[in-house]
């Protein structure tokens, strides 16, 4: 086994963007070090650096003090390194007790894999989280049918199961909800116990206070600080996180949105991730989502959009309406930026003119007035203070920030009354996200209502009227006035209901 | 990706101005005697302009992404030949009727083409390669071996004799036909949606583009595309056979390629599946300059398109 | 969230199930219209003219599992053929007869690594690299044999055509052969990479699974199983036709997709193909029998193909209409 694994100085680029410039990292066995970082930092980046999946453009890595290349995902299990990522490393198609011993299985004298002994020790692994399954899972479920959480702790377990010395936790707790997160950290006191070591790379304070001995920050791809837990507070932490203190500060003044006729009303609203959702909207107001990743809120916004199947009354200024195509729902006003800009937001090859115009082009005419939506185009963007070097060039030179406006530009030059945001500050510079939140004040103020969700607490309580926060498919907890503070918010997102009305 | 420092028609371009320079070195070339040159060179291009036109609604398919493809573009050029040949029989004023016949016909075979490929989610290479099969079965029925027709007089005039300035009639029509496909690709709605759905399906969703519809009609335009493909090469030819259209499926896949336009979709232009057209005649015609059998013709587009995806569709590696 | 047990969850552990009953159903058909069907000698003659499409089936389903394609299989075929039939001739020994086939299955072998290098170490999709290749190789054959003729020695044709090891057609032990290869192969750790790669080939990476290697060799494998078909047709037919292996690729695809294997790849067998070739095979019987005038024959296979190509579409096109 061995004892520590130095991080020093990497440099990684993909394409023209820098995702590391400096990147720093101590792991000890005996220990968990938080790996922190706000999105965008670099924290997945390092992660995969030391899980060999990508190559390093610069720096070096030591093992027990030695310079090692780590060159594929092989070499670092032969080192004795795991990771458990975000994106599931699990194959779909296969079934549980496949994916946790694919490469690893017991063999029988034939040369073939000992089914017997598989799926006794799968049983055996499976224990090791027994009383936090929702369903029953089975070492022959293909993993395809499992939910989001349990398929994370497939993958914990299928990481463990390496025994590796170092194990890297990537963001594992996303998908899991409160218990699951708890008999996790016993287990990673357990690990510790037998000598290993583990990276933890979250952004969630509360967990990473829980669990954490060390910490090493990372901001816009430097590490910019490490230490002991013990030594540094949670404030401390954010201001190294972030520049300034707390772009928090911001102040949204008084808002006369109880006046307002109600746009919005949703009655019982259900898909497969939303088990009845109702609420009602003001018109101009500025309504939050929150709750931890994946309990539902993304199928809310996509199924206003029209783009998500659903049962349910939803009705606009009094008017029932069901949008089949996010088209209807353009048409009524409706405008979404999705969660995921490079995946549903942006046409990555193409132009950042294209980008802009792309749900706009039918009102410029047969031939197409290229010169008029040039102009339009310009204006969008200037409006949004983006930073580009040309219309023409392709989204992808731009940076996280800018390519972030494009995707509001897009929506904003139709003029929308309501605009769905899913999680738009996230991996966008610090400079952007003041913009933005500068930017949807004004919005509102203008008329037009926004519902948002985002995964930050900060943001919720600092930009909204009220936040509704879902948990499991439904509305917990809604938090508004006095009662919208962080500690409301996550007590509501961990699905204990502190404070605030139902 | 690499990034080129020329265009790929620019440099398609630049080939094929090569390839006939050296021609020029070949027994019973044009040697340096530049007005055999220029006729000859006009010549190719006359040539190019049949594959040229079949391999437009190539180039829409292939922009469309998800491997988009049209392999029953030959046996469509084919069918439309044969029912041209059939229906004006030699009679000018049938001539315009055959013409509508044909790009309708070619449009519903696409349209087939397009539902199978959009709601039952075959993949476009297995569709339209069993959709070809389809065609080719319906050909021998509607032909039992042998048809009787004739192209019409005002065919040959407009394809096959020089027009204007002693520039084939042929020429002028496909310029006049490509300026149409920019027209559409570059100026229109729907083609800046082609492109998108080329690019990325979910964006484009989400930013309001009628996917399904637009995938439906980029098969069904190419089916038609196709048509009037066959409707010129008989025109051209003057006779039909069974395997008419056969030949142009191969090379019209391997001129999009040459042209540049990304087989992953999302990218290209006509005009570089114009140059690519050149190109590949350009190659076919010199093979059979040099007497090579069809083997050898095979066995050179085989290897060009190889060489071709290899400089241009590279995809990403697993570590990047 | 309930866990639902749900047809694809059926379809994906036993693959095999809807080829065994389409296989069925083409046989008791068969059998209507050709009641000697199961005599020894017409079993015989049918499965020897099955064979090559099922050693076809084999190679692709192998590919299908593994993400990939291959259309250039039948011109494989062809080179092989012509290969026998120009270098061992009509006149040929018996031991050039085996020599050459030596270098057909090498020939074979070579043009699935030429595939597999393009696709899984220069990274270029499989579907237009292997329709670029086909066309290479078909010229290939061509180019070797450019008017159908030559041949291989008659005994020896004779010896596929008449041979019965106890009672029991040729193509019967060569089936339960890799019957046996794969039920042991897909036990061992390295037929969970097929599927591995086939499934997700990111995931199979993250987890260190040899997936460029993986990818590689199953288009050896693909190549290499069509020479072997290449053997059979020739020693089936006795002669040279450079055109021999024209059809023979998309029929091969429409095999596998009627056996099971999802088209996308990680799911499925090789029992299912080899069910899948023979349907289709006694398909294309049964049109012959059921007197079909000759001028539509060509559009009822290629109709066929197309429905048996469109079938998996349909079935799920109903099921999320009515989820």
């Amino acid at each position: 086994m061995a004892k520590s694994l130095s991080v020093r100085n990497i440099i990684k680029r993909y394409g023209g963007v820098v995702a590391l410039s400096d990147g720093n990292l101590d792991v000890r066995t005996k220990e968990v070090v938080a790996l922190i970082g706000a999105n965008g930092s670099g924290k997945s980046t390092m992660s995969k650096v030391i899980n060999g999946v990508v190559v390093l453009d610069g720096g070096q890595l030591l093992l027990d003090d030695k310079p090692v290349h780590i060159s594929s995902p092989q070499s670092a299990k032969n080192m004795g390194i795991a990771t458990v990522f975000q994106e599931l490393s699990l194959i779909p198609q296969m079934t549980v007790a496949e994916n946790i011993w694919l490469t690893r299985e017991p063999m029988t004298a034939f040369g073939t894999v000992n089914r017997k002994a598989i799926k006794d020790k799968t049983e055996q692994l499976l224990s090791l989280f027994r009383g936090t399954y929702k369903t029953d899972l089975h070492p022959d479920d293909p993993v395809a049918s499992l939910p989001p959480d349990e398929k994370q702790i497939i993958e914990i377990l299928k990481a463990i199961n390496l025994d590796p010395w170092m194990v890297i936790l990537d963001e594992a707790t996303a998908s899991l909800d409160g218990r699951q997160v708890q008999r996790l950290f016993e287990l990673i006191g357990d690990w510790k116990e037998a000598g290993k070591a583990v990276v933890f790379v979250s952004h969630r304070m509360e967990e990473i206070f829980r669990i954490a001995d060390k910490y090493s920050v990372l901001r816009n791809g430097k590490t910019v600080g490490a230490g002991k837990m013990k030594d540094i507070n949670e404030k401390e932490l954010v201001k190294l996180m972030i520049e300034k203190e707390s772009v928090f500060t911001f102040t949204r003044g008084e808002t006369k949105a109880n006046e307002k006729p109600i746009y919005l009303e949703i009655k019982d609203l259900r898909t497969d991730t939303l088990h009845g959702v109702s609420f009602r909207v003001r018109e101009g107001e500025l309504v939050g989502i929150g709750g931890l990743r994946g309990q539902g809120q993304r199928d809310l916004l996509l199924s206003l959009f029209g783009d998500v199947p659903y049962s349910g009354t939803v009705k606009i200024f009094g008017n029932e309406s069901k949008f089949k195509h996010p088209r209807e729902a353009m048409k009524k006003g409706v405008a979404l930026v999705p969660g995921d800009r490079a995946r549903e937001g942006l046409l990555y090859i193409r132009s950042i003119l294209e980008n802009l115009q792309l749900p706009s082009w039918a009102q410029y005419g047969f031939p197409l007035r290229i010169g008029k939506a040039k102009k339009d185009a310009e204006q969008a963007g200037a409006s949004l203070n983006l930073k580009m070097a040309g219309l023409g060039e392709p989204v992808s030179s731009l940076s996280g920030g800018n390519a972030q406006k494009v995707v509001l530009g897009k929506w904003l030059m139709r003029k929308p009354r309501l605009l769905l945001l899913d999680d738009p500050t996230k991996g966008v510079d610090v400079g952007t996200k003041a913009e933005f939140y500068a930017l949807l004040t004004q919005l509102c103020n203008e008329g037009k209502t926004i519902l948002f969700y985002s995964s930050t607490d900060e943001e919720l309580v600092g930009l909204c009227d009220r936040v509704l926060v879902v948990h499991d498919g439904i509305i917990r907890t809604e938090l508004s006035g006095a009662s919208l503070t962080k500690e409301n918010l996550i007590a509501a997102s961990l699905g204990t209901s502190k404070g605030g009305a139902l | 990706m690499k990034r080129f420092i020329i265009s790929p028609p620019v440099a398609a371009l630049i080939l094929a101005i090569v390839l006939f320079l050296l021609s020029g070195f070949l027994p019973n070339s044009y040697g340096s005697d530049v007005k055999v040159a220029i006729a000859q060179a006009t010549n190719i291009v006359r040539l190019a302009v049949f594959l040229g036109v079949i391999a437009a609604g190539q180039t829409l398919v292939i922009i469309s992404g998800f491997e988009g493809i049209d392999l029953s573009a030959g046996s469509i050029v084919t069918l439309t030949a044969i029912l041209t040949y059939v229906m004006v029989k030699g009679e000018d004023n049938m001539v315009l009727l055959a013409l509508l016949v044909s790009l309708v016909a070619g449009a519903i075979i696409g349209l087939l083409n397009g539902a199978g490929i959009t709601f039952l989610k075959i993949s476009p290479f297995v569709m339209t390669l069993g959709m070809a099969g389809m065609v080719t079965g319906a050909i021998i029925v509607i032909n039992h071996g042998n048809v009787s027709g004739k192209v019409a007089p005002i065919m040959t005039e407009l394809i096959a004799r020089p027009l204007v300035f002693g520039i084939p009639g042929a020429i002028i029509i496909w310029l006049i036909f490509g300026v149409l496909i920019w027209l559409l690709l570059e100026r229109t709605t729907f083609g800046k949606n082609l492109f998108a759905i080329g690019v990325n399906r979910v964006t484009a969703k989400l930013s309001g583009v009628n996917v399904t519809g637009t995938n439906l009609a980029t098969y069904s335009l190419a089916g038609a595309l196709a048509g009037f493909g066959g409707f010129l090469v008989v025109g051209n030819t003057g006779v039909v056979l069974i395997q008419l259209g056969q030949p142009f499926l191969f090379p019209s896949i391997a001129a999009v390629a040459v042209g540049g336009t990304l087989l992953s979709g999302g990218k290209g232009s006509y005009w570089g599946t114009m140059a690519g057209a050149i190109v590949l005649t350009l190659i076919t015609s010199l093979l059979t300059t040099m007497q090579m059998p069809d083997s050898v013709r095979r066995m050179v587009l085989g290897a060009t398109l190889l060489i071709l995806i290899s400089i241009y569709g590279r995809q990403q590696a697993l570590r990047q | 969230m309930k866990k639902r047990v749900t047809w694809d969850f059926l379809m994906a552990r036993y693959p095999a199930f809807f080829p065994l009953i389409l296989l069925v159903l083409s046989i008791a058909i068969n059998l209507f219209l050709q009641p000697n069907m199961l005599d020894r000698e017409t079993l015989n003659s049918n499965m020897r003219v099955f064979l090559p499409l099922i050693l076809l089936a084999v190679g692709q389903a192998i590919v299908l599992l593994g993400g990939g394609i291959d259309i250039s299989v039948g011109g494989v075929v062809s080179i092989v053929n012509t290969i026998l039939a120009t270098r061992v001739g009509l006149d040929g020994s018996p031991e050039k007869m085996w020599q050459f086939v030596l270098i057909s299955l090498l020939a074979g072998a070579l043009a699935g690594a030429i595939n597999g290098f393009f696709i899984a170490y220069l990274r270029l999709q499989p579907i237009i690299t292997t329709y670029a290749t086909s066309f290479l190789y078909a010229g290939l054959a061509l180019f070797i044999l450019p008017n159908p003729g030559g041949g291989i020695p008659a005994d020896i044709s004779n010896l596929y055509r008449t041979s019965t090891p106890l009672g029991l057609p040729l193509a019967f032990y060569v089936i339960a052969i890799l019957l046996l290869i794969w039920v042991y192969v897909s036990s061992t750790r390295y037929g969970k990479y097929l599927f591995a790669v086939g499934g997700k080939a990111e995931a199979a990476y993250e987890t260190a699974v040899p997936v460029t290697l993986v990818q590689f060799g199953i288009y050896v494998i693909s190549g290499f199983m069509a020479a072997l078909a290449g053997i059979a047709i020739t020693m089936l037919s006795g002669s040279g036709n450079a055109e021999i292996g024209g059809q023979m690729t998309l029929n091969s695809i429409t095999a596998v997709v009627i056996g099971g294997n999802a088209f996308s790849g990680g799911i499925g067998g090789v029992a299912g193909p080899i069910m899948g070739a023979v349907t289709l095979s006694l398909i294309q019987n049964i049109i012959s029998f059921a007197r079909i005038n000759t001028w539509w024959e060509t559009l009822v296979k290629a109709t066929i193909i197309v429905v048996a190509l469109a079938a998996p579409g349909v079935i799920n096109l109903i099921r999320r209409r009515r989820a």
